[in-house]
């Protein structure tokens, strides 16, 4: 069994197909067989009439051509006669003489012998009519013609009686076919229905791993390579299959595993690579700060601030305190937070270094509210401003430009403005501006390298309003206006 | 999981080989037993043409083979005939014309059979058969009438002498009972007997009945009556005539008180004559023959009284003669048969001898 089912697939499903067809033919030969000997008892049933029909046509011929001879003395008829009585005794010697119990037999035998008798005595009248005896063919005659009555009466029962019984025979045999029928019927059905669980259960043993390899593709199709995988069965084509598709799973789980591992490796290298890079920038920084140590310049600034008054130079002393002051504020910056009054002063601090850089030639003009002073807000947000006021407003002006610092209040809100005199901005500029995409130029040394739009979105993140900061500008050298809201709160 | 998996194909394998052998040994089986109720069915019609076979074959020839009396002799022999492995037709019985007894002579002779029990006459033509037959080789017995000119082998049948003084004896009895009823004394106490004789016998097994009967009644009669014994001919040379000729007796001026039958027919008709023609109590019948009819007849009144034969001893001792022939070259000449008187004194007890043979 394990033999034939490692055969090829074709090999075994010709095999199932000539199996069943050869059990089939085999049947219908059986029952073809049946038919035919059936339909030969059947032709043989009227054997015997048949036989005796001819026995006595042949009789009768014998008859016929002795008459015919008495009564022309024909050469023809005489041979007729030989040819007939012949034929007749051929015939006649088929029949059985056995005393039987059925009639048929006794009637067969008592046939036969008076055939017999009956030949003898046409023999003898020949003789005697050859003889020319007269009295003797008469008598002879006579006594053959009496026979030849009582044998056709034999044969006329005989017949009659056997017709009777073959006709029972036949009427059984049809009987017996009408059975035959029906069984053969049920045979074939029985048998059909044998080939087809035949067929059924060779075909699901054929195709059951293919079933089991088509489960596991769709599980391997789903993802799930752990998937149970179908055992190898036969070595038929469908086994080959499995063994590559086994294969084939193996594998891709293999190459799945080593791709995942250089990916790894890879992300590794990536992060060392980054943490390398962010710990140089780190040492940078530290080398950076190291240089510049905001207590070193604040004593140093100092230490020129007492030498200027110890010299008595009043102006240098203030500008060295003012510059002290303003660099300690920016160093102070840890904490993110300050009043509006140390934004002021820084920016009054910022206006004294930058007119002595430049000697005073911008004016600047303050008008605040004391009370308001107190309101915190974030650092390092009006000196930039300023800063930019000065660097692009009103520098080329010379001593006409004038920056106005405001600090008031309106309605529930605290308004700081910043208002400069110089050439103005396009709305264009501004608009770029409020939605920091404005490019600033690089390498401006000039300032403190904090840039508008860094003020703008922490000014923002601080009142979580949009309209903390505005930008306002008349046009073309009217100058320009920057106005801080921040929200008051009256326990302030 | 995958041990599991081996597992359940194997015995998905295992289950598929099992239905598979299953179908085909039930194919198979299928196939034997339809082939084994097909040839069962075949021999079954095919066996009836195997019968028994016999060693010889003995034929039994009479006139009338269809009545009572022939079928019970021809029974009695057939049985006795089966337990030495012969054969007895009654021939003539299945042949489509009716033949004699001469012609179905010449069939048997020509049959070339092993032995003919003939129910033969005194003719010359049945005399020259019968010793053709023995010349051929073929033993014939005479059966209940004889041909004593021929070669025959020997002569079975019953006492005509017997069944004569029975006769006589009852025709006495029958004159007494009349002198008792009509209480004559004058001589003119007459009866008239008929006797009914074949128109074609010529045996002498008639006359010696009938001179059986004359004695009996000149010894015996009663005082003062007398009788007279005429022999009424009955044509039966065609089929019907028999008949016809016994009712032509009643239509004769001078009916006879006692009609005496020779054979069962004879009987027959004879009865059913005398109801027809209101006779009876006035003519007394003396029948032939046992039959269930006639036996019928006894108990009413309207037959006085016949002879019972014992058939089955006629056609036993018929076999019994053929066979001590072919055994010993010879046998007896004369073979005869008991005979019995049954009236309606002793129909009942006949009737329990009867009732208890057929039991056995």
């Amino acid at each position: 069994m394990n033999r034939f089912l490692d055969k090829p697939l074709q090999y075994k499903i010709v095999s199932i197909c000539v199996l069943t067809n050869i059990i089939i033919f085999v049947v219908n030969i059986f029952l073809l067989l049946g038919i035919n000997s059936m339909s030969v008892e059947m032709e043989m049933v009227y054997q015997d009439n048949r036989n005796l029909n001819e026995l006595s046509t042949s009789l009768s011929n014998v008859q016929d051509s002795m008459t015919e001879y008495l009564s022309s003395k024909t050469s023809d008829s005489l041979e007729n006669y030989y040819k007939n009585a012949q034929h007749f005794d051929l015939l006649k010697e088929k029949l059985d003489d056995k005393i039987t119990e059925l009639s048929f037999g006794r009637m067969e035998r008592n046939i036969k012998n008076m055939s017999q008798n009956y030949l003898d005595e046409v023999a003898k009248t020949i003789e005697a009519k050859r003889g020319r005896n007269v009295e003797e063919y008469r008598a002879c005659y006579e006594n053959s013609t009496a026979m030849y009555e009582y044998i056709n009466a034999y044969i006329t029962s005989l017949n009659l009686e056997l017709f009777v019984n073959n006709s029972k025979h036949y009427s059984e045999l049809n009987n017996a076919f009408r059975h035959y029928e029906f069984i053969s019927f049920i045979v074939i059905t029985l048998v059909m229905a044998g080939n087809i669980l035949i067929v059924t259960s060779f075909v699901s043993t054929i195709i059951m791993p293919l079933r089991r390899l088509a489960d596991s593709a769709n599980e391997v199709a789903e993802g799930n390579f752990d998937t149970e995988l179908p055992e190898m069965s036969y070595n038929d084509e469908i086994g080959t299959v499995l063994n590559a598709f086994n294969k084939m799973v193996i594998s891709i789980k293999q190459y799945i595993e080593k791709i995942r591992e250089s990916m790894e490796k890879e992300r590794y290298m990536q992060e060392k690579e980054l943490m390398m890079e962010s710990h140089l920038k780190d040492a940078q920084l530290k080398y950076l700060q190291a240089q510049i140590n905001p207590h070193f310049l604040f004593n140093t600034l100092n230490a020129g601030a007492q030498l200027a008054m110890m010299e008595g130079a009043d102006k240098t002393y203030e500008y060295v305190q003012t510059v002290a002051d303003f660099f300690r504020y920016n160093v102070n910056g840890k904490k993110t937070d300050a009043t509006i009054r140390e934004e002021v002063t820084l920016v009054d601090n910022y206006i004294r270094i930058l007119n002595v850089r430049f000697s005073g030639d911008i004016g600047y003009d303050k008008q605040v509210d004391e009370r308001l002073l107190d309101v915190t807000m974030p650092n390092m947000i009006l000196q930039p401003i300023v800063e930019n006021a000065v660097n692009h407003g009103i520098r080329e002006m010379g001593d006409r430009g004038k920056i106005t610092l405001k600090v008031y209040r309106e309605d529930k809100n605290v308004c700081i403005s910043i208002l400069d005199n110089g050439k103005g901005i396009s709305p264009e500029d501004i608009e770029k501006i409020m939605s920091g995409r404005w490019q600033h130029k690089e390498h401006q040394y000039d300032n403190n390298g904090i840039g508008m739009d860094n003020v703008i979105s922490r000014l923002r993140l601080y009142t979580e309003s949009d309209n903390s900061f505005n930008i306002e500008s008349k046009g073309e050298n009217m100058g320009c206006e920057v106005i801080i809201r921040l929200p008051y709160e009256e326990s302030n | 999981m995958s041990k599991n998996s081996l597992d359940f194909i194997r015995k998905k394998l295992n289950r598929s080989n099992v239905i598979l052998s299953l179908t085909v040994l039930f194919v198979i089986l299928v196939i034997v037993v339809g082939l084994v109720v097909f040839r069962f069915n075949i021999l079954r019609y095919n066996v009836q043409s195997d019968d028994k076979v016999y060693d010889k074959y003995y034929v039994m020839i009479t006139d009338n083979y269809k009545s009572d009396f022939w079928q019970e002799i021809y029974k009695g022999a057939f049985d006795a005939a089966q337990e030495q492995n012969i054969y007895v037709d009654l021939l003539g019985d299945n042949l489509p014309t009716q033949y004699s007894c001469e012609q179905l002579m010449k069939i048997a002779i020509a049959s070339k059979v092993d032995g003919i029990m003939v129910y033969a006459n005194e003719s010359d033509e049945m005399t020259a058969l019968i010793d053709d037959a023995e010349a051929k080789g073929i033993p014939v017995v005479t059966l209940y009438s004889d041909n004593t000119h021929s070669d025959r082998l020997s002569y079975v049948g019953i006492g005509s002498y017997n069944i004569g003084k029975e006769y006589g004896k009852q025709i006495i009895n029958i004159m007494k009972d009349k002198e008792n009823t009509t209480g004559y004394t004058d001589g003119s106490n007459m009866t008239n007997i008929a006797i009914l004789i074949d128109s074609d016998a010529k045996e002498t097994g008639q006359n010696i009945l009938i001179s059986a009967i004359k004695d009996v009644i000149e010894q015996n009669k009663p005082e003062g009556s007398d009788f007279t014994l005429n022999m009424i001919t009955v044509n039966n040379t065609n089929a019907f005539s028999v008949e016809e000729s016994i009712r032509d007796i009643f239509f004769a001026d001078d009916i006879p008180d006692v009609i005496v039958c020779l054979n069962e027919l004879n009987t027959v008709c004879a009865y059913q004559a005398l109801v027809d023609f209101n006779r009876v109590g006035q003519t007394d019948i003396l029948g032939y023959y046992d039959s269930e009819a006639i036996i019928r007849e006894i108990e009413k009144g309207t037959v006085y009284a016949t002879i019972g034969i014992d058939t089955k001893q006629l056609g036993e001792y018929c076999i019994s003669a053929l066979s001590d022939y072919y055994e010993y070259g010879s046998t007896n000449q004369y073979y005869t048969a008991d005979v019995i008187l049954i009236n309606k004194n002793n129909v009942e007890l006949y009737h329990k001898a009867k009732g208890v043979e057929q039991d056995e």
